[in-house]
């Protein structure tokens, strides 16, 4: 991995850190290169740390690692909190002409550019950051060619003025670097090829999913970090007929979507846990209802308001039972940022077809992180949509009953009703959260409650029966040990994989994506010595279900400091953990 | 739609549960004969509402509809809409599940201007939950968990609509058949969110608000030479504290619904067999 370079920029909130660590890795995908991005931010809009850091290489990278070779410091604190990442051969970039004296370590190189007063020869002293990334450039050897395509992509809407600006700053930056110091570029040769990437976060999978699959209406209220895929949606959903609402509160989100999805919409809202709390009632609704409506939820550190910018994988329980009386549901968990896109589409598809609400689960991590792939990566091509048991006006007088009255919850052998769209003549029906009968109406009749929460539970195990529940696989499938884990965490593992085979240990990963209903993996446990479950949170809520499924104990890597796992730290948990007893 | 619609086809063939005399009868009714005089059938209708007395509506009519959680109706009207403008939406609460639990969603119900009926049966008292003060119950009105009374203002859902932007506010008595009938038909027709608070006395829990009262006390409008497009004769109207009125209080005639504000006309329902044309253009825009 000598090709890996590590960048980052850091300052206070406020200080355009995410915006110049977006037009820098734009810039790396531009010239061909993979990147892979990750957000250190507190919950404020000013002030407080706030860092962006890249990982880049000419091979594919899919997790962070513990080692910074280049920072742009715009406060000593970024200096700080880095020196645990920061080696030897490190350059710094700062400012020396601010008033703070930066206190760097004497290994590595400082690298004083007057940002600010660079930035006013160019047009602005808000073009620091740029004459930073232009000093960043020289410093690796990193062609300024690209940075000057990704300012153009940023600003070209703002005018050629402020293009040229920019490029101007990223020059003089460049420049000043040449003149000033002998680096020969750290022995850094940023390689350059021809593919063409494109570069996004999970969460911007998740909203061009959405589009793909045909979702036309979204109604979400703000929460971090789901935010990003109302802001995804708004703009570009109108372009295909479709419209968010920024709702009053989550209560009336849900309650929209579920408006539009029983008119025939594909409909969706994304919260995060807090959120979902506030939705729950709704979803029993849309359960008994039998409406197909995806739900998601990005999650972050809970409980409570918890830490509302942190990474956790802590909702997995309340996907799986939250609610109150026992309510049949989907939950899907992409495990990759092109995961996040497909994931999506078949949660649109298993909705639509079972008629139930389907959770999609992602988190913080996955929904911040950007990374490159190729654009095939999301071919609209091979997008499918199912509508299910969508009855017309041709089929409709099926499922009447003697009176001519639409049987919406029509009792049948795979638990699948067939469902009629307003405006479809004759197919006119109640719908509601009280216990029904097959035409909706309410009941108390004992043998016909049965009937339907047998109905409803049997579309699970339709669902168990007719769709593949795979899982995805890495490592050595032979492998005495084996490692199953869900949600972002997969890309580290993946990684930490190739640090264990240096390392002589044999590792089989599995990576869930659909924890209901999910894989039975009874199998692959009894084929393992060890078996090890690695999530974000502390209680490890999927090795508890693991052990319910396959009655089996097993070792768990719990790590819920707000921090996602790392593919070094990974490698060397499992590590330890392998030399570490069964518990009893 | 066709022209051949009755009222009585947007009757279900369930019998009500409501207690015999119940203002409800008569404002389901009136709302029954709105719809189709409007040239509504029951196919292309959406009626949806909470929990409670009110909420039982969509059992009792026959359309398309949900009967939802308490409280949450407008916003289920509003996905409903804006997925389907083609519809004619309208939404059935009562004064708690609407002034109270659902007062929020009413507040931005009325300033989104979504193009939907909201017809609320205010009686005044809880009577699904055996008669526990309401929003709209008097401040010294005594009943089992406020026995000295509530000790607080009713909510006036006229002036909280009146404030919120409202473009058309109403009301109506359950027990005036023809006005309730016309006034609702006005609601339907208004181009945005037509809100009637419908007088729906409760003849088992509320001994004050009765029949007989409204009867005594109501004001209508129309014999007041009342110009709803007046918003200050309207605002005195609804501020009026010393009388009880009927009709239409205030109409903006300029009224443009949310989803015309936000050029949604399509039928969101209608989708390709595949992604939709262009979309490897959501692709390269990450380049």
């Amino acid at each position: 991995m000598a090709e890996d370079l590590n960048w980052a920029i850091g300052g206070e909130a406020g200080d355009g850190i995410d915006s110049t660590g977006k037009i820098f890795a734009q810039a790396l995908s531009r010239a061909g290169r993979h990147v892979f991005t990750s957000k250190d931010f507190a919950s404020r809009i000013r002030g407080g740390y706030t860092a962006y850091k890249i990982r880049t290489s000419v091979d594919q990278v899919q997790s962070v690692v513990d080692r910074l070779d280049i920072l742009v410091a715009l406060t000593q604190r970024t200096i700080d909190e880095n020196l645990d990442e920061l080696h030897d051969g490190s350059a710094i970039i700062y400012d020396g002409e601010r008033s703070w004296e930066a206190e760097i370590p004497e290994e590595m190189t400082a690298v004083d550019v007057p940002l600010k007063s660079l930035a006013e020869d160019a047009g602005g002293a808000i073009m620091r950051n740029i004459v930073a990334l232009g000093a960043a450039c020289e410093i690796t050897g990193f062609d300024v060619e690209y940075l000057d395509e990704a300012l153009e992509k940023r600003f070209g809407g703002k005018g050629s003025k402020i293009v040229e600006n920019n490029k101007e700053a990223a020059r003089l930056g460049q420049e000043y670097v040449q003149e000033n110091y002998d680096l020969d570029h750290l022995g850094y040769d940023v390689e350059t090829t021809d593919n063409d990437y494109v570069l996004l976060n999970g969460n911007e999978a998740i909203g061009m999913g959405a589009i793909a699959a045909g979702c036309r209406f979204y109604a979400g209220y703000p929460i971090t970090p789901a935010t990003s895929i109302m802001e995804y949606l708004t703009g570009r959903i109108e372009d295909y007929g479709g419209h968010v609402v920024q709702a009053e509160d989550e209560l009336s989100a849900i309650n929209m979507a579920l408006g539009a999805a029983r008119s025939g919409a594909r409909a969706m809202t994304a919260t995060s846990g807090a959120g979902i709390d506030l939705m729950t009632e709704t979803f029993g609704l849309v359960a008994t209802s039998e409406t197909p409506l995806v739900i998601t939820d990005v999650q972050r550190s809970g409980p409570s308001t918890g830490m509302p910018t942190k990474q956790e994988q802590g909702d997995l329980n309340m996907a799986l039972y939250g609610g109150h009386g026992e309510v049949p549901r989907f939950v899907v968990a992409p495990t990759s940022i092109t995961e996040c896109f497909w994931k999506t589409i078949e949660a649109f598809n298993y909705a639509e077809k079972y008629q139930t609400p389907v959770f999609l689960v992602s988190d913080l991590a996955m929904s911040v992180t950007e990374q490159t792939f190729p654009p095939e990566a999301f071919d609209m091509d091979d997008v499918e949509i199912d509508r299910g048991k969508l009855v017309g006006e041709d089929d409709v007088d099926e499922w009447l009953d003697e009176q001519g009255r639409f049987r919406a919850h029509a009792v049948t052998d795979d638990g699948i009703s067939p469902r009629a769209i307003p405006g479809t003549t004759d197919g006119a029906h109640m719908s509601t959260g009280l216990e029904h009968d097959e035409l909706g109406r309410r009941t108390e009749e004992e043998d016909e409650r049965v009937q339907q929460v047998d109905k409803r539970n049997r579309k699970v195990e339709t669902a168990r029966n007719e769709e593949d529940w795979e899982y995805r696989e890495f490592g050595d499938p032979d492998a005495d040990n084996l490692v199953i884990s869900w949600g972002s965490n997969e890309g580290a593992l993946v990684e930490a994989l190739e640090y264990l085979e240096d390392d002589g240990i044999d590792v089989r990963v599995i990576s869930v994506p659909y924890l209901f209903p999910r894989p039975d993996l009874s199998e692959e446990i009894d084929a393992a010595d060890e078996t090890i479950v690695v999530e974000c949170n502390a209680n490890g809520q999927f090795a508890d279900v693991i052990e319910h499924d396959v009655l089996t104990r097993v070792k768990r890597i719990n790590k819920y400091t707000g921090v996602r796992f790392k593919a070094d730290e990974l490698a060397d948990a499992i590590t330890s953990k392998l030399s570490e007893e069964v518990p009893a | 739609m066709s022209s051949d619609v009755r009222f009585t086809d947007f009757k279900s063939d369930k019998q009500p549960t409501w207690c015999p005399g119940c203002g409800d009868f008569g404002t389901m009714n009136g709302m029954m004969k709105a719809l189709a005089n409007t040239g509504n059938d029951p196919d292309n209708t959406f009626v949806v509402a909470g929990i409670g007395c009110s909420g039982k509506i969509g059992t009792y009519m026959h359309s398309y509809a949900l009967h939802g959680v308490h409280g949450r109706a407008l916003p289920v009207g509003t996905g409903v809409k804006m997925a389907r403008p083609d519809l004619e939406v309208m939404v059935a609460g009562g004064d708690g599940d609407g002034y109270s639990i659902g007062a929020g969603h009413f507040v931005h119900a009325v300033r989104r201007n979504v193009d939907m009926s909201y017809v609320v049966m205010d009686n005044r008292i809880y009577g699904l939950t055996k008669g526990q003060a309401s929003p709209t119950s008097r401040s010294d009105f005594e009943t089992s968990t406020t026995p000295e009374g509530p000790k607080q203002p009713p909510v006036n859902p006229l002036a909280l609509a009146l404030a919120s932007g409202a473009s058309f506010i109403a009301q109506s008595f359950a027990s005036d058949a023809l006005r309730h009938e016309e006034i609702v038909q006005e609601a339907i027709e208004h181009d945005g969110f037509g809100f009637v608070n419908v007088f729906s006395p409760c003849v088992t829990f509320n001994d004050v608000d009765t029949y007989d009262y409204f009867r005594d006390s109501l004001v209508d409008l129309q014999e007041e030479d009342h110009d709803p497009n007046d918003y200050e004769a309207a605002k005195k109207v609804i501020l009026d504290s010393e009388k009880e009125y009927q009709g239409v209080m205030y109409q903006d005639e300029n009224s443009v619904p949310y989803h015309e504000q936000h050029g949604v006309t399509e039928d969101m329902s209608d989708i390709p067999d595949g992604a939709p044309d262009g979309a490897m253009d959501l692709v390269r825009e990450f380049y």
